[in-house]
């Protein structure tokens, strides 16, 4: 789901880089505001590698296998560093793998950038979820729909963009044909990549919940006063 | 996973030797200037520009063949589907077999622009160890947080790639078999969630390392690439960025 070198014009290209240049300032924007964004940075980098790894991973669905991408897990777990993640890990395959293309990394980013956001967002919903429903549940509920629409969100972009630069003169309904093939042909990804999310969020939630805490900092306006000892004895 | 890129790094040749921030831009706005060819007839402009460069970098062929094979599966799809699925003009027919020129022309663009490209792409990330390319990047205006992400990352790529390595060593061992079973997904889910798992506690350790070493919350940016080179460099920016805006110039034109 990666858009090579040469496919694209390069207006898309540079209104890529452009798009993604401002979603990474943003990102960082929200990180500064942590009285010390230094503190996340090593997790950050050392998931980022983590997830690049574990993305090449080959899950079987007879007759064939695929790798998932994990942009919704990536949201969850990330929050804003997930963009800034995607964008080194997208720097990655094109550097050892070949995947992607450089000209093309801005379009990459914000094709696999933007679903990890929504699904960072989609993943909060568990609080909103009926408290009637066990944790674990709530939790597997969510982690499905950040991986499921996340993914599906990152195949119509994908689409969508392919439709764009489709060279001139291309058969109408052998195009149609084509997309819809592919488009059908993503529909299991998009189930798997929401089922290995909900495993995953509740895998980690048993063992180590403080990883779905996520990255996002806290502004620092939002938090408490700090509070003199002298304060705290008085009480 | 291959994930060493800097074995060439080290040879003396004039693209090793050019100043990487001239290097980086020049290359930059070649690629730019590929991408916008809509003209069939610029394609070989455009190839040899890049054989000569790359004959220039001194990078054996195998290096560039080897980085070719997976993106090659790629530029396969296109040489066989765009001429047998784009166009009208009928140039050979077969019973329902049919090559059309349409879908030729757009093929040979598609492939030129491409393997002109990663050519450059991996020309450039050849010739530069990937330190002095991502300190290049910083002096370019790329953020420092995101520098520091970038190579804390590559420092534990190779580590992380170990650890999957073992976890399904020690997998096959135990008679794991990824068949396509709810129980067999769940293992795998577990493999990842451990991988990263041993992520996280390494990265409590490393901060807390950091911090011994006098690493804190500062945003000084500090590079070692400053300045434009010495003249040879600037020219050869200045050569490059004539070739591209000729390029993008002869497109608006037509």
């Amino acid at each position: 789901m990666h858009i090579p070198d040469g496919f694209v014009p390069p207006h898309l290209c540079i209104v890529g880089y452009g798009l993604s240049g401002l979603i990474t300032w943003h990102c960082i924007r929200k990180i500064n505001r942590h009285s010390d964004p230094s503190v996340h940075m090593p997790k950050a980098a050392l998931l980022t590698a983590a997830f690049f790894v574990a993305s090449s991973i080959q899950i079987p669905l007879p007759p064939m296998s695929l790798h998932l991408v994990l942009s919704g897990l990536l949201g969850a777990v990330l929050g804003y560093y997930a963009f800034l993640a995607i964008l080194i890990g997208l720097f990655f395959q094109a550097l050892f793998l070949g995947h992607g293309g450089f000209s093309t990394l801005g379009v990459n980013a914000v094709i696999i950038g933007i679903p990890a956001l929504v699904g960072h967002g989609l993943f909060q919903l568990r609080r909103w979820l009926p408290q009637a429903l066990k944790p674990s549940v709530r939790l597997g509920i969510s982690g499905f729909l950040a991986g499921a629409i996340g993914m599906a969100l990152a195949v119509s972009l994908f689409i969508s963009l392919l439709i764009l630069t489709v060279p001139v003169g291309f058969d109408v309904a052998t195009e149609r044909a084509a997309l819809l093939t592919l488009g059908l042909a993503h529909g299991p990804l998009v189930i798997i990549e929401g089922i290995f999310t909900a495993l995953l969020v509740t895998f980690l939630q048993r063992t180590k919940p403080e990883l779905l805490i996520g990255l996002v900092p806290e502004p620092v306006r939002a938090r408490q006063p700090v509070r003199s000892t002298g304060d705290r004895l008085c009480d | 996973m291959r994930l060493t890129l800097d074995t060439y790094a080290a040879l003396q040749s004039p693209i090793h030797r050019w100043w990487p921030r001239t290097k980086l831009v020049g290359l930059g706005l070649l690629m730019l200037g590929f991408s916008s060819v809509r003209q069939i007839q610029l394609i070989p402009v455009c190839l040899l520009v890049t054989a000569v460069l790359y004959l220039l970098s001194g990078l054996p062929w195998s290096f560039l063949r080897s980085r070719l094979r997976y993106p090659g599966l790629f530029l396969l799809g296109i040489v066989i589907a765009l001429p047998l699925l784009s166009g009208n003009t009928l140039l050979w027919q077969w019973g329902p077999i049919a090559i059309r020129q349409e879908g030729l022309i757009a093929m040979g663009l598609i492939a030129g622009r491409f393997l002109s490209i990663v050519t450059l792409g991996m020309m450039l990330l050849g010739t530069t160890p990937l330190l002095t390319l991502i300190d290049t990047l910083v002096s370019l205006g790329l953020p420092p947080l995101m520098a520091e992400m970038a190579l804390l990352a590559y420092r534990y790529l190779f580590d992380m790639a170990e650890l999957l390595s073992h976890l399904r060593q020690a997998m096959r061992l135990r008679g794991f078999k990824p068949v396509g079973t709810p129980h067999s997904w769940q293992q795998l889910a577990a493999v990842i969630g451990t991988l990263l798992i041993r992520s996280y506690e390494q990265s409590e350790r490393i901060y807390k390392a950091m911090r011994l070493r006098g690493y804190a919350n500062s945003r000084k940016t500090l590079y070692q690439i400053k300045g434009w080179g010495q003249t040879p460099d600037i020219a050869a920016l200045g050569l490059c960025a004539t070739i591209a805006l000729t390029l993008i110039g002869l497109q608006t034109i037509t």
